[in-house]
């Protein structure tokens, strides 16, 4: 098959890379660039935990065609800290006891923190409506959605 | 009740799971080895066939190494070694060599340089099928004396056992004579109840990585609840010594159960390694992983006597559970089966049959709570039942006739039994009760309207651990090392796995705890294999903190004796003259003599003095057996309401009680029970693995969506969901805990089931209860 050259920023960095036009982009993020916060939970879109951030939008990288990524600007949860300071979706996640085995964290907390950019003042049920995709199987959801309201009006833009 | 201030036992530190909310948590599916290949596996479409013959020749000419049943060891094993070998079932090899008895069971698997390259492989494997039968589905025609033998024989320990009717083994229990009992019972009840089988749905789904050494041995990462019963496995079936088998201890992305076995995939990923002598990684897919595992189903008829004045008199349990294509653990499955139902109540006349049934679906294994939550669908459905008809309120009969303090508990089975110390389920029903406006509560018949409101009670437990006085037939004891670094930090190398419920947080702030040093200080986390290890059990049975973290509460405990001898002789005094306190402000450990503060050293600086004297490391190894199996209780407070047009059932509010004794980590403890009370949601309301009569697939096929577990939408909102401790203490665990993590599902379900009883006035016996099931239930009412 023949190789496409893309050219993308993720995490803040240039990348370029050859792919096949097959290639999905949670096989590149997470065997080429070893990435490997974004996790393989169903492969066709049903659970949420490959969700990254692409040009600040979530989508399911397991659906996602890595030649369509060209040009534009990723963010995976390795991404989100600045430097040793975490990111305020972090921070709560951690505060709130969200995280049990973590399997679902990652596309969690970029969920999360699109829908809070999104609308700043959610309300519970708008939280429970955006997050309905990303499925966590340990925790309930009930700490989650915790950890998220108390994020409102707290994300700075980033 | 003991009464102790602690520095770190009951406080959250945020810190614990920070690798997980950056990324940098390591599964085992983010492993990855220079030059290693990829494996995938070839399943069957068929739920019971001949193999005749597989052909791989055109795969490897692509470039692939494959492997079918005959390229495996002839070793029959059994994926499950917690119980002792003489009552453990062995009926399988790593690949089948003659017959498939699931459809999804692996018949032959080939790695190659790319995932892509290894399917391209896959598809060039050719099986040759030989006879093809239909499947048996249903308990009773795999049960019919005419129906086909899904195995001849199998073997218990080293003897053969033939099979008869697919009946893979039985299991009765009596306790005094239930004759007598029924006769002076006043009032007898009896129904038949079931339970479904449900699909863990981890989000992980199951993975191994196999480097082959160069003296021979394997290096395994695995997604496994306990890694050394992996290696004596493997090393059992490759025949490699077991000092050349190391299992790393990787994060779990949730198992629920689903890895208390060797994954079926990890002998499959080996035996790709050591024959293609490179590295192979095997990652399943979800659809894989849907057909790899399952909850245990139950049938169950209940019967059961009481007085007048609600004093129970005798019970009668028969239960029949299908086990799939394999069997992993029936046996003591069923034996715990019958623990949990002679534990709830005092039945004082018991009777307990249990078959276990061999079929062609997807083998059943552990679920959280390992046969609980389905007995106590029966037990509690049944005392809601019969203390309608005596006309007591059911928080009455259940303080009347409960198994607490005082009385024996049946942790694992017949053989597991200790005498409960601590029990909180008196406050729990009647402070459950003042929370959850008990007192409200209207009868069926005074409700109106579309939509019915109900609320329900039922209580559960789970053991913590399987450990009694004298061994039974499981395996438990736990381990670890401990050593102080020259510096005063700490590490704790334990086997003991973590599924995310926190028991590794569990086991650094009993260290912590023990030895005075700053949680951040103790490294638990990362790092070890079997070989850095000394042996766990397994993280089963809600075990974790009781047993392996009491295990390590032990060690810690040698290595504060071997450090205060060791200061002894620096303070010149003796080691019961020193004091060991926690000093915040330097953010050290420090040793003094007892009431003299300012003469401290730290523990860095006694650390440091072992190391430049030559003295050597502060440290200890040791196993410990927990003696005692103590019940963690909860209860379950569930209100529902019931849409009678639509058939819809939404749970609005809950009241939860625990009680875990002393509570460890008290944001994950919560964060348990909500966890189990969603999964619970699922068992009660909507999840089944259904499966096709004629050609025994499922009818998800393979699909969450089509599956569906709870999401967000499904669970109440966040303030109101209401979860509360009792006030225990308990006195053979560690600063008095013991656990929480099955209890928190066992009677989530019978209270859901209640509570929708109270709303319609309709009782339903089987799970899960459906929109469908809710509406064919209301017509027939009506129709009456
Ligand atoms: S892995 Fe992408 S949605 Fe599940
Ligand atoms: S924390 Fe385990 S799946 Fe969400």
């Amino acid at each position: 098959m023949k190789k496409i050259e893309i050219e993308f920023t993720i995490n803040g960095k240039k990348r370029r890379l050859s792919v096949k036009p097959n290639d999905l982009l949670i096989n590149i993020i997470r065997n080429d660039l070893f990435l490997t916060g974004s996790k393989y939970g169903c492969g066709i879109g049903e659970c949420g935990a490959c969700t990254v951030l692409l040009n600040g939008e979530p989508v399911l990288s397991c659906l996602t065609l890595a030649a369509t990524v060209d040009g534009k600007e990723i963010t995976t949860i390795e991404g989100l800290a600045i430097g040793d300071e975490l990111h305020p979706m972090q921070k709560a996640f951690l505060k709130n006891g969200a995280v049990q085995c973590g399997f679902c964290t990652p596309g969690m907390i970029l969920t999360a923190t699109a829908l809070l950019k999104e609308n700043p003042n959610s309300t519970e049920d708008e939280i429970r409506d955006y997050m309905r995709g990303n499925l966590c199987r340990c925790t309930g959801y009930i700490q989650i959605v915790k950890a998220i309201k108390s994020c409102e009006n707290n994300l700075e833009t980033s | 009740m003991e009464k102790q201030q602690f520095d770190f036992i009951g406080k959250s530190f945020d810190i614990k799971n920070i690798g997980k909310a950056t990324g940098k948590e390591i599964y085992t599916c983010d492993v990855n080895i220079p030059g290693q290949l990829y494996a995938v596996v070839l399943r069957s479409p068929f739920p019971h066939a001949e193999i005749k013959k597989i052909d791989y020749s055109q795969a490897e000419k692509m470039g692939a190494i494959c492997i079918s049943g005959d390229d495996v060891p002839d070793i029959l094993y059994n994926e499950r070694i917690v119980s002792i070998p003489e009552k453990t079932y062995r009926d399988r090899t790593v690949l089948p060599k003659d017959k498939v008895r699931h459809v999804g069971e692996a018949v032959a698997a080939c790695a190659a340089e790319t995932e892509e390259e290894a399917f391209m492989a896959l598809k060039k494997i050719k099986v040759e099928w030989g006879k093809k039968w239909r499947p048996l589905i249903n308990l009773d025609k795999a049960m019919d004396p005419d129906a086909l033998q899904i195995y001849d024989h199998v073997y218990l320990g080293e003897e053969r056992v033939d099979i008869n009717n697919n009946i893979a083994c039985e299991r009765n229990v009596d306790v005094g004579d239930i004759e007598e009992g029924f006769k002076e019972a006043d009032e007898i009840v009896e129904r038949t109840f079931s339970t479904q089988r449900v699909y863990h749905m981890q989000m992980e789904t199951k993975s191994a990585v196999c480097v082959p050494e160069a003296d021979g041995g394997i290096t395994v990462w695995t997604t496994s609840q306990g890694i050394h019963n992996v290696r004596i496995l493997l090393g059992n079936i490759f025949n490699i010594p077991l000092s050349k088998v190391n299992v790393k201890r990787t994060t779990l992305g949730g198992s629920f159960g689903s890895s208390i076995q060797m994954n079926s995939i990890t002998p499959i990923c080996v035996a790709l390694a050591l024959k293609a002598k490179r590295s192979v990684k095997l990652v399943t897919t979800r659809e894989e992983d849907i057909y790899d595992h399952s909850k245990y189903p139950l049938k169950t008829i209940l019967k059961i006597g009481a007085k007048k004045d609600g004093t129970l008199t005798a019970a009668h349990c028969r239960v029949w559970v299908e086990i799939g294509g394999h069997n992993i653990q029936a046996y003591p499955y069923l034996g715990c089966v019958a623990g949990w139902f002679a534990s709830l109540y005092k039945w004082k006349n018991l009777k307990y049959e249990g078959t276990a049934v061999y079929t062609n679906k997807v083998p059943s294994c552990a679920m959280q709570g390992y046969g609980n939550p389905q007995i106590n669908f029966a037990v509690e459905s049944l005392i809601d039942i019969l203390a309608e008809k005596l006309d007591m309120d059911p928080i009455e009969i259940r303080l009347k006739n409960y198994v607490g303090k005082g009385d024996e508990f049946w942790g694992q089975g017949p053989t597991v039994r200790s005498i409960i110390r601590s029990c909180g389920v008196e406050e729990m029903l009647i402070e459950g009760s003042k929370l959850a406006g008990w007192d409200k509560r209207t009868l069926p018949s005074k409700k109106k309207g579309d939509i019915r409101r109900g609320i329900g009670v039922a209580r559960g437990f789970h053991t913590s651990g399987t450990g009694g006085p004298n061994p039974g037939e499981v395996i438990d004891y736990s381990g670890a090392t401990i050593k102080i670094n020259e510096d005063g930090s700490v590490d704790v190398l334990t086997a003991l796995m973590d599924h995310g419920g926190g028991t590794w947080d569990a086991g650094a702030k009993v260290v912590a705890e023990v030895l005075k040093v700053p949680y951040s200080k103790v490294s638990i986390y990362s790092g070890v294999d079997t070989r850095t290890t000394v042996f766990d059990v397994n993280t089963h049975a809600t075990r974790g903190v009781y047993c392996g973290c009491g295990a390590i509460k032990y060690v810690a405990e040698k290595v504060k004796e071997i450090l205060l001898n060791y200061a002894a002789t620096l303070f010149k005094d003796l080691p019961e003259n020193l004091e060991l306190t926690c000093n915040e402000e330097l953010g050290q450990a420090v040793i003094c003599p007892r009431g003299i503060p300012q003469n401290y050293m730290t523990l860095g600086e006694i650390a440091e003095h072992a190391h430049i004297t030559s003295w050597g490391t502060i440290a200890h190894t040791a196993t410990l057996r927990q003696k005692n199996c103590p019940p963690c209780f909860i209860t379950h407070f569930v209100e529902v309401e019931v849409n009678t047009k639509t058939g819809e059932i939404k749970v609005p509010r809950a009241v939860i009680m625990g009680d875990s004794g002393t509570i460890i980590n008290p944001d994950l403890w919560e964060g348990q029970i909500i966890g189990a009370f969603s999964r619970g949601l699922g068992f009660s309301l909507l999840e089944e693995t259904k499966y096709d009569l004629n050609n025994g697939k499922l009818e998800c096929n393979g699909m969450i969506t089509d599956y569906k577990i709870p999401t967000t939408i499904d669970m109440p909102k966040v303030g109101s969901i209401t979860v509360r401790s009792a006030h225990t203490y308990e006195p053979t665990g560690p600063f008095g805990a013991k656990g929480m993590g099955e209890a928190a599902l066992s009677s989530v379900g019978s209270a859901v089931a209640i509570a929708i009883y109270n709303a319609i006035g309709i009782r339903f016996y089987e799970l899960p209860i459906t929109p469908e099931k809710v509406l064919k239930a209301l017509k027939e009412k009506e129709g009456r």
